[in-house]
């Protein structure tokens, strides 16, 4: 298990340099006449110091292991992203079942019948949300 | 009298027909939305806020603080049942839960009902008659105060929320980094965008705080594996007049701290709890009894929750500066709705000012009426089972995130604050703070880049206007209490380990 506090220096370190070589590609101007460069820059600075200032810090305390479990994240994500490729192609009924379905496995148990009852529910809503508030749904 | 007088004309506003439904809707969905578990008043603000598009401003507004006011009420509903406190309630946990194990559940329900009335009328008051006054004040703030006003409040709530003063400040500054993505307002340039034509924009607010507080916090749940017990006890409501007397004193004294501590930055409702309960536990009479279900520790707390809340709008409203990250959204709602909060916000549209610091007075009722009787009802909520519920709020944050351009393709930039805000989560990186530096952004660039070219680059300016001066130097001196503090703490621990290690 790598150490919580290591993981999010390293993770803040790599944000402040991301936005930061990224912003050195713009014009950067003067403190007088600032460039779109010089803002963001300006911000990059303290965050990795910060990012630095906590590896360090992991150094000197005690390490705590980083809890991290990729299933159900991972469930949670292709069943947002099966929503939307089902609602583009076929339709936003589809998308419904898609996500209720994919979704389902992240749930304490699995149950066919209660996804199936999910589904219908949130079609009914969909409808409903179509209808009277008039978003722009594709339910057929 | 001007105050009564504003205050009529404020109620004239908030009790047409369609703003009452909208004040009533808001505070039922609040409520709701603070029982339930996976749903915040942040995810539920930015859940409905394109709903609120199409509904009038005033309404919109009135809405959308009942909405976060209800979700404060209920929220101590849970703690106190099921002592599962969501947001912000974990004061009312402690005596709240104790009443209810020695069989109070009715009494300290109407307790927490009770004082929330009282704590919300005084901070109305309080609302009333200081937000003008200091729109007034902020009249004489130029650009360099506003940034030091923005770095003050990032330094507030990093230190108030998280606990975490590097926490809470790395989440500030990542959010002003990701205000930068878009279009640069001066010269046109995109930045960030890394050629998405979806982030020309900015980063889409709804998504942002759907993906962060809405899909990160069901995965959380769904790691958790918990099931709930719903709570079956009963539930006696009225209580005599001897525990009834208990309730004022208290109730009165939470208001007052609430209020106070609502308008500080970084203050809001979570601190304003802390603060009454422990001042309940100094002065109060009952103060042996607090801790082991005393009314006192639920009467205080709560009064001071709703007090804050509602005073937390004086700095919006009156200053343009957002406290909270909570507050932050509701200014994006402003804005979406065409109005800049701030100091001629009150002079400008005074029938939206007057009409929601009323609605808020009718919000109370509402929530007394609708909460104290109907308890049982709204705890049946707690009986549907979370496997049934994850899917729906799935759901709804992707018709939320659709909504706003009929764009499905916004849902991957939902999925992946999802997927971010997880990681972050895993990290322990809280992310309200990074709403309110995503909001503020934009602004504190504004004002910064303004700052300096009147000062031709030169940082003093920052130390030559007494405001940001002063905030500035508090500033300073707390980072350096911060740094003294860290440092000593370190040599406390290791001194008791040095002898140790000499003699082995």
């Amino acid at each position: 298990m790598p150490n919580q506090q290591i993981a999010r220096g390293v993770f803040l370190a790599a944000v402040a340099l991301f936005f930061a070589v990224n912003a050195l590609r713009y014009p950067i101007g003067t403190l007088a006449h600032a460039g779109p460069g010089l803002f963001p820059l300006l911000i990059c600075a303290p965050l990795l110091i910060i990012a630095l200032a906590t590896i360090v810090q992991a150094r000197l305390a005690d390490p705590e292991p980083l809890q991290f479990s990729p299933r159900n994240i991972a469930l949670i994500m292709a069943s947002l992203i099966g929503f939307v490729i089902a609602s583009e192609y076929v339709n936003v009924t589809v998308g419904i079942i898609v996500l209720v379905f994919v979704a389902g496995f992240a749930a304490n148990s699995y149950s066919w019948v209660r996804n199936l009852k999910i589904a219908i529910g949130l079609i009914v809503v969909a409808f409903i949300f179509q209808r009277f508030l008039g978003l722009n749904l594709r339910l057929l | 009298m001007e105050v009564l007088n504003n205050l009529a004309f404020g109620f004239g506003h908030a009790l047409t027909p369609e703003n009452l439904l909208y004040c009533a809707i808001g505070c039922v969905v609040g409520t709701l939305v603070g029982l339930l578990p996976g749903l915040g008043p942040l995810a539920t603000i930015s859940l409905l806020l394109p709903l609120t598009y199409s509904i009038p401003t005033g309404g919109a507004l009135i809405m959308l603080a009942g909405i976060y006011y209800g979700a404060q009420y209920g929220d101590s509903v849970s703690a106190i049942t099921m002592k599962i406190p969501h947001a912000s309630s974990i004061v009312a946990c402690i005596d709240g839960y104790q009443m209810t194990l020695k069989g109070k559940t009715g009494l300290a329900l109407f307790t927490a009902g009770v004082s929330s009335f009282i704590g919300g009328t005084v901070a109305i008051v309080v609302l009333a008659s200081l937000a003008p006054t200091l729109g007034t004040i902020a009249l004489k703030f130029g650009p360099t105060d506003y940034c030091a006003l923005m770095l003050f409040g990032f330094f507030c709530v990093s230190f108030v929320t998280t606990g975490s003063l590097l926490n809470g400040m790395a989440m500030c500054l990542l959010g002003v980094l990701l205000g930068q993505v878009g279009t640069d307002l001066e010269t046109g340039l995109e930045r960030f965008t890394m050629g998405l034509p979806s982030l020309v924009d900015g980063v889409s607010l709804v998504s942002l705080a759907l993906g962060c507080f809405g899909i990160a916090e069901i995965t959380k749940n769904l790691d958790a594996k918990e099931e709930r017990t719903p709570f079956n006890g009963k539930i006696k409501l009225m209580p005599t007049w001897p525990e009834f007397k208990r309730i004022i004193p208290s109730a009165l004294r939470g208001s007052v701290v609430g209020s106070f501590l609502g308008i500080l930055p970084g203050g809001g409702p979570t601190i304003a709890q802390f603060a009454a309960y422990g001042l309940d536990k100094k002065v109060s009479k009952y103060k042996d009894e607090i801790g082991s279900g005393a009314i006192e520790g639920v009467a205080g707390q709560a009064a001071a929750d709703e007090a804050a809340a509602r005073t937390s709008f004086i700095p919006l409203m009156s200053i343009g500066i957002p406290e909270n990250a909570v507050m932050a959204l509701m200014m994006a709602a402003f804005i979406i709705k065409g109005i800049q909060p701030g100091p001629n916000m009150i002079a400008k549209h005074p029938d939206l000012f007057w009409g929601l610091v009323a609605s808020m007075w009718i919000g109370n009722c509402f929530l007394l009426l609708l909460n104290v009787p109907l308890v049982r009802f709204w705890l049946s909520v707690f009986k549907i089972p979370y496997n049934v519920l994850f899917p729906s709020i799935l759901f709804f944050c992707c018709i939320g995130t659709f909504s706003i351009n009929n764009s499905l393709h916004d849902i991957y930039t939902t999925a992946a604050f999802g997927l971010i805000g997880y990681i972050m989560m895993r990290l322990s990186l809280d992310p309200a703070p990074l709403m309110l530096g995503f909001i503020l952004g934009p602004m504190l660039e504004e004002y910064f880049r303004r700052s300096m070219l009147l000062s031709r680059g030169s940082f003093l300016t920052f130390f030559e206007h007494p405001i940001s001066a002063t905030l500035l130097s508090i500033l300073g001196l707390f980072i350096a209490w911060q740094i003294y503090a860290t440092l000593k703490g370190r040599r406390t621990t290791l001194a008791p380990a040095d002898p140790h290690a000499a003699s082995g």
